[in-house]
């Protein structure tokens, strides 16, 4: 099925939607089944409301089932009590047996103060329920409105948090910020949508509501109806996009020292108009995106040299983790591109603790089960060869491009080690320098020695790289051992 | 108006922009070179180009301002 006009209508329109209206658009026409709508709180009296402040729904998402729920922040300012927070299980609850994605529509204000500690244990209930799906069934979570205390941390616990603009997450809103630590500040700066894509809570903004809803349905099109179903499979395009040898070449420059966007080189290697990055604006130095080759769906990690280089840091490393264990989960094959010069040294990143997050990266690596393919596109030094799904991890087919070079170390830093005494003593240091260095990298770091070394297994020419990532993907297709639901997507 | 810092430690390599220059988001507004390879620093909003505080061939920390919008 396909978005009917209407809804296209209402999502180019930017005003606030009511409860119904998310889950309208985000469901096909017809297809919202409401549950729970008589329940109320006990505690309120007179003011207790038919459906107590959410709205539970399962409905099809082209054609696919899922659930869903929406917060009412009209009433009560969507706080949450026990009766609220039973929809809410129960919308889950349904959700696993039916092995059906959920989407939750979150707007709250948090705890319902009225309601005291039964509020407090509607969450923790909310919480375990969540966290007994995490990387069963996809969660997706679309903030909307504000989403404060216990009412941020459940769309945290779950596979992707969509925002809009408008839209605002915290544990502690500005008037307590204000009493307890005397900051001043508005929603929008402690945690507005603009706060959140850079700190890596929010993984995907929307320049409105309905856009949230549209990203939502975007978002589920890539993955399975559970870890047990395969992804969904489109039609190939008719003409699959076949980067000449100039295309790839033009956005790659050969000179190491020169950076472009890899987000290009994604682009070119997936299905016209299928990239959807995911966290565009946290650790921009990884690249994490959702696509398809050849209609199926793949999950891209890719270093960003535009970005630091491509060095990986403690945020990147955690970044890509989390995406690499997301994969994982929902069976989407990963597709590793590869061109950075290191893990970024220095007291910064030591002190930060890049040891323990670069070993998050390479856990997730290692663990996955999916088929994992790697191209190095033009270097991959030291932990950061290793690190990026390199053959010993388990990738299951790893190509370079034919002058990419693959080492401990980049030719210059190796001349330094090795050499230290020639270079000292030589009349033009700086010139025997670079001499030793472009020996090493001639006799050490050619991506001919690594294919020798059984390391890599081809060397495909950029105009190939898209073909090898296809044959690759068919060899493996739905394969993934011991995919049982049972690893958690742990909010890395 | 948030200043633009050296996102690493390195050396100016280019200045890309001039005094009273519009900038958009994404424009890259100073080149740093640092661990062998050219480094762009970009513009996290738009404005325009109040003062530049570095010079090409200067090393800069990371977190140093080089440039101020308005």
């Amino acid at each position: 099925m396909t978005q009917t006009a209407p809804a296209i209508d209402r999502a180019q329109a930017s005003e606030p939607l009511s409860p119904l209206e998310r889950l309208e658009l985000l469901c096909d026409p017809g297809s919202v089944r409401l549950l729970r709508t008589h329940v109320e709180s006990l505690r309120l009296g007179d003011r207790a409301r038919p459906g107590d402040g959410v709205v539970g729904a399962s409905g099809r998402v082209e054609g696919r089932q899922v659930f869903a729920y929406a917060q009412d922040q009209s009433f009560a300012g969507g706080s949450l009590g026990p009766a609220h927070a039973d929809t809410i299980v129960e919308v889950l609850r349904l959700a696993g047996r039916a092995r059906a994605p959920v989407v939750g529509f979150v707007s709250s204000g948090g705890a319902r103060l009225q309601e005291g500690v039964a509020a407090l244990d509607g969450y923790g209930r909310v919480f375990r329920e969540t966290v007994r799906l995490s990387g069963r069934v996809p969660q997706i979570s679309v903030v909307c409105g504000v989403a404060a205390g216990g009412a941020a941390y459940s769309p945290a616990l779950t596979d992707f948090v969509v925002m809009d603009r408008d839209a605002a997450m915290f544990l502690t809103g500005p008037g307590v910020v204000r009493e307890a630590i005397g900051e001043e500040v508005t929603a929008a700066e402690l945690g507005g949508a603009a706060v959140h894509e850079r700190s890596g809570v929010c993984e995907l903004v929307a320049g409105s509501q309905a856009e949230a809803v549209l990203t939502a349905r975007r978002l589920l099109s890539y993955l399975p109806q559970s870890a047990w179903d395969e992804p969904p499979q489109r039609f190939a395009p008719a003409s699959p996009p076949q980067p000449g040898e100039g295309d790839l070449r033009a956005i790659v420059p050969r000179e190491q020292r020169r950076v472009y966007d890899v987000r290009e080189v994604v682009r070119a290697l997936a299905d016209d108009g299928s990239t959807l990055e995911i966290a565009p604006r946290f650790a921009r130095n990884m690249v994490t995106a959702l696509a398809r080759i050849g209609g199926r769906p793949v999950g891209f990690v890719a270093n960003q040299p535009r970005h630091l280089g491509g060095t990986i840091d403690c945020l990147a490393a955690r970044k890509a983790a989390r995406f690499v264990r997301l994969c994982d989960a929902y069976g989407l094959p990963l597709v590793v591109l590869v061109d950075s010069p290191g893990f970024m040294p220095g007291t910064a990143q030591e002190g930060a603790g890049v040891i323990r997050e670069g070993a998050k990266l390479l856990h997730a690596f290692a663990e996955a089960t999916v088929p994992k393919l790697t191209v190095v596109l033009r270097k991959a030094f030291g932990g950061a060869y290793i690190t990026m799904s390199s053959k010993s991890l388990g990738a299951d087919f790893v190509a370079a491009w034919p002058d990419a070079q693959i080492g401990v170390m980049g030719g210059a830093q190796a001349a330094s080690v090795i050499h230290r005494r020639e270079i000292a003593a030589a009349d033009d240091p700086v010139r025997e320098r670079e001499r030793l260095a472009a020996a090493y990298a001639r006799e050490r770091l050619g991506a001919r020695l690594a294919a020798r070394e059984g390391v890599v297994d081809t060397l495909v020419e950029p105009a190939e790289t898209r073909a090898f990532l296809e044959s690759g993907l068919d060899a493996l297709a739905g394969r993934a051992e011991g995919r049982s639901g049972r690893s958690g997507n742990l909010p890395l | 108006m948030p200043n633009v810092e050296a996102h690493i430690t390195g050396t100016v390599w280019k200045i890309e922009c001039e005094l009273g220059q519009e900038v958009e988001e994404g424009d890259t507004l100073v080149i740093l070179e640092s661990m062998k390879m050219e480094m762009p620093v970009e513009a996290e909003d738009e404005g325009v180009v109040k003062e530049i505080l570095c010079e090409e061939g200067q090393p800069v920390s990371e977190g140093d301002t080089l440039v101020v919008l308005e």
